[in-house]
């Protein structure tokens, strides 16, 4: 342990000690590059504080982000394990609070005669604190605790120099906590990742695997859902009974992420029971409404469009929940009617809601476009929405399939979008009556 | 950054929005209304003046205020939507679930 040497009593000696103390900031940057375990890298770190100043204990306290207190994270000497256990501190609460508060370094040589030091630390250790050396841990600028060291051994005095190596020690051991809260944070951040893909697979299998099809081509189906995140509250299903009727169900729960995908997961699970209960939409939506609104949570709603075509006669029932108008592509003159209708609200919001139907006659070759918001409020980097008018504008023209469609669409709403983020999920079905 | 104030007049609490109202930024706005209708608040008014923009989770917000205020007969009514808000409510039939109001004046002149 090195004594307290000045430069007039032996030049040698001086440098030999400044040499010291230089080798232990080199040995505190290899333990600090040798770990990532945070509490490991602590405790090497204030064991060699602890020697090189010559000191009978250490201590690390932390800012608990939560709480706003000064927690121990780290306490080396006889009653370290106490100091843990017991001691926490309000910023600018004992010496520790002080620096923290102040954002200074400081020396205390006589912690009672100090009226910052908080006597409860004693008091409850049993500890006699004499002196201490405190530096404020910074990162960037914020302070995230405070290092002390306290009672210099064999009667000697914390020294400016002190001061100025451990306040080095500070600076390294910061860092060392930002790295190895980033890394945590990372991990975590990978592990949520992980779990997210794994739902959004499941996610994809609610969403129908196949397009129904029709033995002796009445109709063709195309559909794609894109979620603007992992997983998404957009969803369509499809329902075929017997030979002649099938139904394209399209929907946009309200919200984004994990909540809107739990919200349709149990959605399609509901609609698909339903549709084996009555072919009746009208009965179907009443039903899967009083659902919603029973277990309604948090205000969360649906919009909803369920269509029926009788695939003998080109038929088509349009039954909308505060979803946006379906589109009808017209064969014989390529031209795209909105269909609006009366409609009713969302689903989930009003108990015993009405929600009248609007028949659409389609003729051979005709196709209905149904649709999310995620569509016509596709944004490009100048904020410019794709808007309905330009769905209308884009799909008039002669198509060769559904699928063409789908994929012609989505393409332009890519090309119009550019490099802006996808802010909402995008779901397109399209129906062709053959 | 949104800002929500509260504004307590003889017979109804103005919640008033300030800014976009979207998934991060509606629980700022669920905490004021969901504090209000705890307290069984008569009637909650909504000052959406000062709000450009609200996707599905704002929406979201507004219907679990109206819910909750609709389960001790309170009321919850909206006013000073802008044309972006008021198409929102309109294009999912939302009008039809909230009263909505030109003003202040306009909204207060319905309570009883």
């Amino acid at each position: 342990m090195p004594e307290l040497i000045s430069p007039k009593q032996d030049e040698i000696s001086y440098l030999k000690y400044k040499l010291d103390r230089l080798s232990s900031l080199i040995e505190v940057s290899i333990i600090i590059n040798s770990t990532l375990d945070l509490d490991e890298v602590m405790i090497l770190v204030m064991e060699k504080a602890q020697s090189v100043m010559g000191a009978e204990a250490s201590s690390i306290f932390l800012i608990n982000e939560q709480t706003g207190k000064l927690e121990c994270e780290i306490a080396l000497g006889e009653v370290g394990p106490v100091v843990k256990e017991k001691i926490e501190l309000s910023i600018g609460e004992g010496i520790a609070g002080w620096c923290v508060q102040s954002t200074k370094p400081l020396i205390v040589p006589d912690a009672k005669s100090d009226s910052r030091f908080a006597k409860k630390m004693d008091e409850e250790t049993g500890f006699k604190t004499r002196s201490i050396l405190a530096v404020p841990l910074k990162v960037r600028n914020k302070i995230i605790g405070v290092a002390e060291v306290i009672n210099p051994v064999r009667g000697r005095e914390f020294t400016q120099d002190d001061l100025d190596l451990f306040s080095t020690f500070g600076r390294q051991v910061a860092l060392a906590i930002e790295n190895a809260r980033l890394h945590k944070t990372s991990l975590e951040k990978q592990k949520i990742e992980q779990q997210l893909d794994a739902a959004r697979i499941i996610q994809e299998s609610f969403m129908p695997q196949t397009a129904p099809t029709s033995k002796d081509h009445r109709f063709e189906v195309a559909a794609k859902s894109i979620a603007a995140t992992a997983i998404g509250g957009d969803f369509y299903d499809f329902a075929q009974f017997e030979e002649d009727t099938l139904g394209v169900f399209i929907g946009d729960v309200s919200g984004k992420g994990i909540p809107a995908a739990l919200y349709m997961a149990r959605l399609v699970s509901d609609f698909r029971f339903h549709t084996q209960l009555t072919r009746e939409p009208e009965e179907t939506i009443k039903a899967i409404n009083n659902l919603l609104v029973e277990r309604g949570r948090r205000g969360m709603f649906v919009t909803l469009q369920y269509t029926i075509l009788n695939i003998l006669t080109g038929l088509a029932t349009i039954i909308t929940g505060g979803h946006l108008p379906a589109l009808c592509v017209r064969a014989a003159t390529q031209k795209c009617e909105i269909i609006n209708s009366e409609g009713g609200v969302p689903l989930g919001i009003l108990p015993d809601a009405v929600f009248p139907s609007t028949e659409i006659q389609l003729q051979h070759g005709d196709y209905l476009i149904f649709f999310t918001d995620g569509i016509t409020e596709a944004k490009n980097l100048q904020d410019k929405q794709y808007s309905l008018e330009r769905v209308v504008t884009f799909l008039e023209k002669k198509w060769t399939s559904a699928d063409e469609i789908v994929d012609a669409l989505i393409t332009s709403i890519n090309d119009f979008a550019s490099d802006a983020r996808q802010h909402d999920d995008i779901t397109l079905v399209v129906l062709k009556w053959c | 950054m949104l800002e929500v104030t509260t504004r307590n007049l003889e017979n109804a609490v103005v919640v008033a929005i300030k800014g976009d109202v979207d998934l991060y930024s509606s629980p700022k706005v669920r905490k004021i209304i969901i504090s209000l209708t705890k307290k069984k608040t008569k009637n909650v008014m909504v000052d959406l003046t000062q709000v450009a923009y609200m996707d599905s989770s704002g929406v979201a917000t507004l219907v679990e205020g109206l819910q909750q205020v609709g389960k001790y007969q309170g009321s919850l009514k909206l006013f000073g939507l802008e044309s972006a808000v008021r198409e929102v409510f309109e294009l999912s039939r939302l009008d039809k679930v909230f009263e909505i109001y030109q003003d202040e004046e306009q909204a207060l002149g319905t309570l009883a």
